[in-house]
């Protein structure tokens, strides 16, 4: 067990180091930090005497009848409630998310297809240590991303007067846990499938059809959309990150802490059942492409 | 041949200036009157919705009829054309529920009103004689009403023939130099009568009386099919009744008035929500109790086509808090305490057009008029960087999901800053890439 750990940590680090020199960190996290910039600027000269009117901004304009058509009234009033930092959260993580996810799945399909994975399998680390590593790697890159995108917009709120709110400190903490769940989709994708397109294919599919029956359910366009997404969220909401992170938020709103906790554990719950699951199918399939 | 030819264009581009009429087809409804949390809202459930959503503890009004419906969609609703087709279905109607036997329920005479009370819900509901009673009495109060009117005008009539003849005769005697005391005595003691007031014993009388299921149910989910009388289901009439209730009712609203535009009022419901001013002017709160319900279910009680998010909760509006008073603490962290005043909203003169709202003047500029509004005056200036705000109510307790904070946002100037500060990952990544290239060319 301790030989597991310490090839995790030695592999974890190594892939830091390897993530850390590359350009593409980089490049999504500042894309992310202006994609804030400009939804904070944007906040801010749709205020007037009155308060926040998104229709006195062109680009919020668009955003808030995009998604006041799409989800409602109730759902827009409550995103800009507390300001702009909601959203913008969301919006400035996507970028580096996204090209965490995807480089650390096309990667592992990458050195298994190469051979580089089974080279290691043979040395001192196992399966599961070289997708644990990839995993802590995620976490760290994930924490250090949000920690600079939370900076940055408190840097934002205070030249601005605005405030970060306190759904924003539980926003911070509900996507740690959502995209942990998130990167072990993609180790449990990565260890079913035999290359980096097929891994990038099948993760892909399994978070978007996540994603499509959240909106659905959310989604006031059509009853029998909401219908139809409600039914099937109904059987597959409890693999879903995306539905225990609405959970979460939405016991913030309540103000009930124990929801909250709840909402964590269960995130880092299905987190774990997968990484578990990535471990058997490994074990099962070995590590050779 | 050309002319043969514009004639067609024209008998046809006729044809094409006539809008689409909806076609109205006749279909089998409920007619609902649903108790929202305030009032009675009336809509109805026809083919289209296959459920029918209520408020649980409380009397809601079900009645069956067919009429013509059609799809109106411009406004993008269903309507109903009841001036054509109004048929009222007699019968009774079954009320099931998961596992229990099935209730029949028969229609009930019923009436409700809201009485003035010290806050503005006070509706009641009556059944049966109680409806009639309550009918009646409200006739009574019309009637006496309408007796002393008739009283008053009389009186009227023969105060005027009084004060015109006593006029008459004092011009008279004026212009024939006699003496016109006595009669101006008269004019003086001669006092016109006075006007009844109309009755202030309801906000909403009540209405006459009809006849409807009368739902009073707790939170689940229904069944209802109606029964005719020859014991037969009647086709089209089984619906899904789902009755639910509030998830919070410890929520003040604020309804905010911008002193520039009193005809914009925003509502700021959330308890943790910011009131982001630029500053240019003051505002005028009004406080109000609000409870949280579901949003899909409610916008479907009010109007059962709508759309809503059954995945969100909303706050809704129920009743302004009386006698409140609001705590302001502003930069220098003094509380405040600001009361509710009159106000007068006066149209500002010139180019610049718009309204401002002003103190109520009842013996000056505003005399013989009724205040504006009645809010609480909360200054505002670009000075100010935040003000802190929570309702208290009569008693002086601070009421639970008042406190709410007005920021006056900063003019962006910051911009560069925040682009520089964006910037950062970018200069971070040349440094570690020039410092790699120079280890590896070293």
């Amino acid at each position: 067990m301790s030989e597991r750990l310490h090839a995790v940590r030695v592999i974890g680090r190594l892939k830091v180091r390897e993530t850390l020199i590359g350009p593409g960190y980089y490049i999504t996290l500042t894309l992310g930090l202006l994609l804030g910039y400009f939804l904070v600027r944007g906040f801010t000269a749709s205020v007037d005497s009155s308060g926040f009117n998104y229709h006195l901004h062109p680009v919020y304009d668009l955003i808030g009848r995009s998604l006041e058509g799409v989800f409602g009234a109730t759902f827009v009033e409550q995103l800009f409630a507390e300001g702009p930092f909601l959203f913008a959260l969301s919006v400035c993580f996507v970028p580096v998310f996204i090209y965490l996810a995807v480089s650390s799945v096309f990667r592992f399909g990458l050195e298994k297809k190469v051979g580089a994975l089974e080279l290691l399998a043979y040395g001192p680390a196992d399966g599961a240590a070289y997708f644990l590593a990839s995993f802590v790697k995620d976490l760290l890159l994930s924490l250090l991303s949000l920690a600079i995108i939370a900076c940055f917009l408190l840097a934002a709120a205070l030249m601005n007067n605005l405030l970060l709110g306190p759904m924003f400190a539980y926003s911070l903490v509900l996507i740690l846990f959502f995209s942990l769940s998130i990167y072990a989709y993609g180790i449990l994708a990565s260890s079913l499938t035999e290359n980096s397109g097929s891994a990038i294919a099948l993760f892909t599919g399994i978070i978007l059809f996540f994603l499509i029956i959240l909106l659905g359910s959310f989604t006031i366009v059509s009853d029998y959309v909401q219908t139809l997404s409600r039914v099937f969220a109904w059987v597959v909401q409890w693999l879903s990150p995306f539905f225990y992170s609405n959970l979460g938020l939405q016991a913030v709103q309540a103000g009930e802490t124990g929801k909250i906790v709840l909402s964590l554990i269960l995130l880092l719950t299905v987190s774990g059942a997968l990484l578990f699951l990535s471990h058997i199918t490994l074990k099962v399939k070995g590590v050779r492409a | 041949m050309k002319k043969i030819w514009a004639f067609m264009l024209l008998f046809f581009a006729g044809f094409m200036l006539y809008g689409d009429v909806p076609v109205r087809k006749e279909q089998l409804i409920y007619t609902i009157l649903a108790f929202n949390g305030k009032d009675y809202s009336p809509t109805f459930s026809g083919e289209f919705s296959d459920a029918i959503y209520l408020i649980a503890g409380v009397d809601n009004f079900l009645s069956v009829r067919k009429t013509l419906v059609y799809y109106w969609p411009i406004t993008g609703e269903w309507k109903t054309d009841t001036e054509s087709l109004n048929v009222l279905f007699e019968g009774r109607l079954e009320l099931k529920t998961g596992g229990e036997d099935p209730r029949m329920l028969e229609q009930k005479k019923y009436t409700y009103y809201n009485i003035r009370g010290e806050y503005e819900l006070n509706w009641k509901v009556d059944q049966g004689e109680k409806a009639e009673e309550a009918w009646a009495r409200y006739q009574d109060i019309l009637n006496a009403y309408w007796d002393s009117v008739q009283e008053y005008q009389k009186a009227k009539y023969v105060y005027d023939l009084m004060f015109q003849e006593l006029i008459k005769k004092t011009g008279e005697l004026r212009e024939a130099g006699e003496d016109v005391s006595e009669l101006l005595k008269n004019l003086e003691t001669l006092h016109p009568p006075e006007q009844p007031e109309y009755p202030k014993e309801y906000i909403v009388p009540p209405v006459q009386v009809q006849e409807a299921f009368i739902l009073n149910l707790p939170v689940g989910e229904y069944g209802i099919r109606l029964f005719t009388e020859e014991g037969a289901v009647m086709e089209d009439s089984e619906r899904r009744v789902v009755v639910f209730n509030k998830r919070r009712d410890q929520g003040i609203g604020l309804e905010v008035i911008p002193g520039d535009r009193w005809t914009r009022p925003v509502e700021s419901k959330r308890p943790a929500s910011v009131l982001y001013m630029d500053g240019s002017t003051d505002i005028y709160l009004r406080p109000f109790f609000q409870q949280e319900y579901n949003d899909l279910f409610y916008e479907k009680l009010k109007k059962n086509d709508s759309r809503g998010n059954p995945n969100l909760m909303k706050w809704v509006r129920i009743q302004q808090v009386p006698e409140a008073r609001i705590e302001v603490i502003g930069s220098d962290r003094n509380p405040v305490t600001v009361l509710e005043k009159p106000y007068y909203v006066e149209q500002v003169k010139g180019a610049a057009l718009g309204y401002r709202i002003v103190p109520y003047d009842p013996e000056g500029a505003h005399k013989d008029r009724d205040p504006s509004l009645k809010a609480f005056h909360i200054a505002i200036s670009r000075g100010e960087r935040r003000i802190k705000l929570r309702v208290r109510d009569k008693m002086g307790n601070v009421l639970t999901g008042s406190e709410r904070q007005i920021r006056i946002i900063r003019s962006p100037g910051t911009g560069t800053v925040l682009i520089v500060l964006a910037l950062l990952p970018l200069l971070a990544m040349m440094i570690v890439r020039s410092r790699r290239s120079r280890k590896h060319t070293l």
